[in-house]
């Protein structure tokens, strides 16, 4: 059973998880054209925002939207993934208020682009600062399949090949590898 | 009147101005004595606490858990050790589960006395910070033997607490939870039921449910706004569905009402110490295979959220299996609710500015981290 919300929504890849164990019910995958429509979805479903990170993993960006209910153990993560070299997610500000500063903080740690943000300005670090400091180097970034786990699997596009075995990129690091 | 009119003045409140409680900078727009805009400007306290988690060990990086937030240091510590718990799967002894609810719940108190304090003391009356000090100066002395400091505490591990408590420690504490008992009516006869005070606050800065769900408001701020939130029973973590209390909530959403609402806490909070008190049970305060300073958290993410005095407090942990974790995000309460202020000073005088920033109960460096 997927939640009323869900209903109709695109995602790229839908997680059934356990909430004991990660503290998430449902974790989603979005390209970045569907994230307003899941924001306004779940405002209007009666979440609020608890927090935006991101992650830099070896197959890009990785923002991570935590939502969660007033009423009852829910808690939903949406999550986007973007190319290191354009790091574009549009900006839920428009639904909540609070991603403003949230997006801000993204955006002075990762670099990550917050598009049509009225105020993208840097929140927490010295307005000159150039250096996202959250940017891990080449060697240290790890693979999506190796670092999260995408708990049951209720849904997927067929091209989200992120937690299969054997994608286009592990492949790629194997033939570098010999 | 807009921002940018001639007729407006700009004024500059911090970031080192007494009321804002460490180096908070907020940008006012007056027409007159009303507030055209206000911006809140925070990174003066910026120390790149989740950075530093990506270079230390999971459990060297307990630490920096008590300075992220020095009021309500075991809030932090106790959302930080449950990420790691639920990851591993780590059960916790019964009996450190009574100590985290007692000591937590103590701290809550001591943090909600500093609050009370300052904001009456940002209001104009000087004696009551006094008060409320005699009292928090109290629980740090029953803190201080067993975790080994008054402030910045890191008491809790992953698999229970550092050490035990002893029985004078118990006793001590329902010493001081009837004591305080009786000095809470004498706050209400000193502070809430005087008159400048309650000008001041009742009718300031009126918070909607529906601005609190846009921003992401928590804690008391929320419960002002009369919508019982409480992640101690919406998502029940370690004891706490084993004890009778209530959530405090308040109608008016009000300066008045989140000042309201701390002060009843203050009373659940001890109702919840002496059920935990009389109730602990004997046994280890931390499990035989506590994970040492080299341990390696498993594979995975994980997001776990406490009740801290300020409201929602969140910790998202991301490990590829190493000694550090990859990546950890705080959430901190104070974050969401200052990030409401601009919306809810507009309109108001000058003078309100004060109380409500007072009644949002900021802690800086929780909001920069």
């Amino acid at each position: 059973m997927t939640p009323e919300w869900m209903d109709g929504l695109k995602t790229l890849c839908k997680c059934r998880h356990t909430f004991k164990k990660t503290g998430v019910t449902w974790g989603l995958f979005l390209s970045p054209d569907t994230l307003v429509d899941a924001a306004r979805r779940l405002f209007q479903s009666g979440f609020f925002l608890e927090d935006i990170s991101a992650l830099d993993s070896a197959n890009g960006f990785v923002a991570v939207y935590h939502l969660s209910a007033y009423s009852g153990v829910d808690r939903v993560a949406l999550h986007v993934i973007v190319p290191h070299d354009d790091p574009q997610i549009p900006s839920i500000s428009a639904v909540y208020s609070g991603a403003l500063w949230h997006e801000r903080e993204a955006m002075d740690f990762f670099g990550i682009q917050f598009t049509s943000h009225p105020d993208p300005k840097p929140l927490l670090l010295p307005e000159d600062m150039t250096e996202h400091p959250l940017i891990k180097e080449d060697k240290d970034r790890v693979l999506l399949k190796d670092l999260l786990d995408p708990g049951e699997i209720v849904e997927r596009d067929p091209d989200f090949l992120f937690f299969e075995e054997s994608n286009s990129l592990t492949e790629e690091s194997k033939s570098e590898g010999q | 009147m807009t921002e940018g009119d001639e007729q407006t003045l700009i004024i500059n409140m911090g970031p080192q101005h007494p009321s804002t409680h460490g180096v908070l900078r907020v940008v006012l727009v007056l027409d007159g004595e009303y507030i055209v805009s206000a911006t809140p400007v925070i990174g003066y306290l910026h120390r790149m606490h989740e950075k530093m988690a990506e270079n230390r060990t999971c459990l060297q990086y307990m630490p920096n858990m008590g300075r992220v937030d020095y009021l309500n240091p075991l809030g932090w510590n106790w959302a930080y050790v449950g990420a790691l718990e639920r990851l591993a799967g780590i059960e916790v002894p019964e009996r450190a589960e009574f100590i985290r609810v007692i000591t937590g719940e103590l701290n809550r108190i001591s943090s909600h006395l500093v609050w009370f304090g300052a904001y009456i003391l940002d209001l104009g009356a000087f004696t009551p910070i006094m008060y409320a000090f005699e009292d928090r100066e109290k629980i740090l002395d029953l803190l201080q033997p067993i975790s080994g400091s008054r402030l910045t505490y890191s008491f809790f591990r992953p698999g229970g607490v550092a050490t035990d408590v002893t029985d004078s420690f118990l006793k001590d504490t329902l010493v001081f939870v009837k004591y305080m008992r009786d000095r809470l009516p004498m706050y209400r006869d000193l502070v809430t039921d005087n008159i400048i005070f309650r000008k001041r606050c009742e009718g300031v800065g009126v918070l909607s449910l529906e601005m609190c769900q846009r921003y992401g408001a928590t804690g008391p701020v929320i419960r002002g706004s009369n919508r019982p939130y409480d992640i101690r029973k919406a998502e029940p973590y370690s004891i706490y569905d084993r004890f009778d209390y209530q959530i405090p909530v308040d109608e008016k959403g009000d300066a008045m009402g989140r000042y309201r609402v701390r002060m009843a806490e203050m009373a659940e909070s001890l109702n919840i110490i002496e059920q935990a008190v009389n109730r602990i049970p004997e046994g280890d305060h931390i499990v035989k295979k506590a994970p040492k300073p080299r341990w390696k958290a498993p594979k995975g993410e994980v997001y776990f959220a406490v009740e801290g005095a300020r409201g929602k407090i969140g910790v998202y942990l991301i490990s590829d299996g190493d000694k550090h974790p990859y990546r950890v995000k705080l959430r901190s309460p104070g974050f969401s609710n200052l990030s409401a202020f601009g919306e809810l000073a507009k309109g108001h005088l000058l003078q309100d500015a004060v109380s409500i920033l007072g009644s949002l109960d900021l802690v800086i460096p929780e909001i920069d981290r």
